[in-house]
């Protein structure tokens, strides 16, 4: 968005409280959503939950074709939509909620940095998994995309999206990557969350921050959704902090707020 | 174990040892390191592929980019982090995450894209040092490539002109500029008073954005009003670049006037 536009939005988001009915639009859970689409909803998700602020997930065929950036999820707040959780945390901060306040600006220069490497890392190696790896592609990704659509559309989307997808991994020098060399980098980003976690319960020791959101919607996915081999999430489990991490997001702000086990 | 180690790289100008960014980063972890690498200018007589500089080669490997270099000198028990905690190691690899995410599609603009600093600066430089015929066709590929690489990774929707991905990546490139000014603080190094890979790869990003003299500045300007981070630059280029630097100037004493002869209006 142009400076102005930005300006425009938070004057506007600021004015209203949040509202009761904020909807979340994601693809459809059982079916169609795939690992990277899934840990991005989850990590907004995460963070609303940590704001206290309410928020029903919707699940609609066409969500990724509705969002104003063209990726999910994104969030229907009054009347404005806001996609991607960087947008989404400027917006919620417009509108007075802020998890990262208590933080110094050498921690805060942190935790974009480490947004970052997951951005850099570990999403970057779902889509390859998603995406350039025959296996997974022919296995899983192609009739998942596909599902909501009639033949032949259901073909012509999904070549569409793999072959945007491998020119981006091209341009980003991830072209030429082999899986296992994938999986190292993974194996890299997640020694160094944990060395980062160490033994706090949060990232910046007591309070959740958007990082932990973030951190939380990918591996809590790594961890929890079947693919054709169990390397990428062998390698997530090796770091018990991690694992520990997970399980108390999970249990703190999903099942005791009775939103019941996310499935 | 002293296996002859030779690194061919982009040259110099400007009063840098290289003005690649990727060169520059595994030049400067070489000297923090005490990798002694034997540096290898490309100019108009090799005839080697151009596409992957910097290559280090030694006597059974060739190594390109430059994580996979930095990863085979560490091997070699050439490692500048030794002294680095878990988490200032786990600290590295996220700012380096930072880097490439939000300055480096700002540097590729300013360098290959911004038309004014490509036509008059960063072309006719690559080109001296490619052979005819294929300094006609390198340099103008390598300028695909960056817009290529801004367009695919910053230009979805909503940003539908490339100037409004123009404006966001110079806006990200100077926030990044910022944070690494926060955390640098008064230090004289990253983490403490030895140099490691962060400070290899921000003085690889930084210093080539900070000397050389383009038409089209504003990211230039921007780091320079931040003294920490060119006080950073000038520091590692006296106490680990100086004396090769005289070495450069003799041998490519021509190369050198052609550069200034070109840079002084």
């Amino acid at each position: 968005m142009s400076l102005v536009a930005e300006a425009f939005v938070s004057q506007i988001a600021a004015t209203e409280p949040w509202p009761e009915n904020a909807t979340l639009y994601q693809q459809l859970k059982g079916e169609q959503i795939l690992l990277s689409d899934n840990a991005a909803s989850l990590a907004v998700q995460a963070f609303l939950q940590m704001c206290n602020l309410p928020i029903k997930v919707v699940c609609r065929a066409n969500a990724e074709h509705m969002s104003p950036s063209g990726k999910v999820p994104f969030i229907h707040v009054g009347n404005q939509v806001v996609s991607e959780l960087g947008p989404i945390v400027q917006f919620v901060k417009a509108k007075g909620h802020c998890l990262s306040d208590g933080l110094d600006e050498v921690q805060k220069a942190e935790m974009k940095a480490y947004m970052e490497l997951v951005n850099n890392m570990l999403l970057t190696a779902e889509l390859y998994l998603q995406w350039c790896d025959e296996a997974t592609v022919g296995e899983i990704t192609h009739a998942r995309y596909g599902s909501p659509y009639p033949w032949p559309l259901n073909h012509i989307l999904a070549y569409q999206k793999q072959w945007e997808i491998k020119r981006k991994m091209r341009a980003i020098g991830w072209g030429n990557k082999t899986l296992d060399q994938v999986l190292e980098d993974v194996d890299q980003c997640c020694q160094a969350l944990s060395q980062r976690l160490g033994t706090q319960p949060y990232f910046f020791n007591k309070q959740p921050t958007e990082l932990d959101a973030l951190v939380f919607g990918h591996l809590y996915t790594i961890l929890t959704t079947q693919l054709t081999n169990d390397e990428l999430s062998e390698k997530v489990k090796n770091y018990s902090n991690l694992l520990a991490f997970c399980r108390r997001i999970e249990q703190h702000y999903f099942e005791e707020r009775g939103k019941g086990r996310l499935s | 174990m002293a296996a002859a180690l030779e690194l061919s790289c982009w040259g110099g100008g400007w009063g840098l040892p290289s003005v690649h960014s990727e060169s520059l980063v595994v030049m400067a972890y070489a000297k923090f390191s005490g990798a002694p690498l034997k540096v290898s200018v490309i100019d108009n007589t090799w005839r080697g592929s151009r596409g992957d500089v910097p290559i280090l080669t030694t006597d059974d490997n060739i190594v390109s980019q430059p994580a996979k270099i930095l990863n085979f000198l560490r091997k070699q028990k050439y490692n500048a982090d030794y002294e680095l905690s878990a988490k200032q190691g786990a600290d590295t690899l996220a700012y380096i995450a930072l880097l490439e995410e939000k300055l480096l599609p700002a540097v590729l603009h300013t360098f290959w894209v911004e038309s004014d600093n490509y036509f008059t600066v960063t072309k006719p430089w690559f080109a001296s040092r490619i052979p005819f015929p294929l300094s006609l066709i390198l340099p103008g590929r390598m300028s695909r490539g960056a817009l290529n690489r801004i367009l695919l990774t910053r230009g979805g929707p909503p940003l539908y002109h490339i100037q409004e991905v123009e404006a966001q990546i110079y806006r990200d490139a100077k926030e990044c500029l910022n944070l690494l000014s926060n955390r640098l603080g008064t230090s004289h190094f990253f983490f403490g008073d030895t140099p490691s890979t962060l400070d290899a790869y921000v003085f690889g990003f930084l210093a080539p954005l900070y000397k050389v003299r383009f038409p089209k500045v504003q990211l230039q300007v921007h780091l320079k009003q931040l003294s920490n981070l060119c006080r950073f630059c000038d520091d590692i280029l006296n106490s680990y670049f100086r004396l090769s630097l005289g070495a450069f100037s003799g041998v490519n004493r021509n190369q050198w006037q052609i550069d200034f002869g070109e840079v002084l209006p």
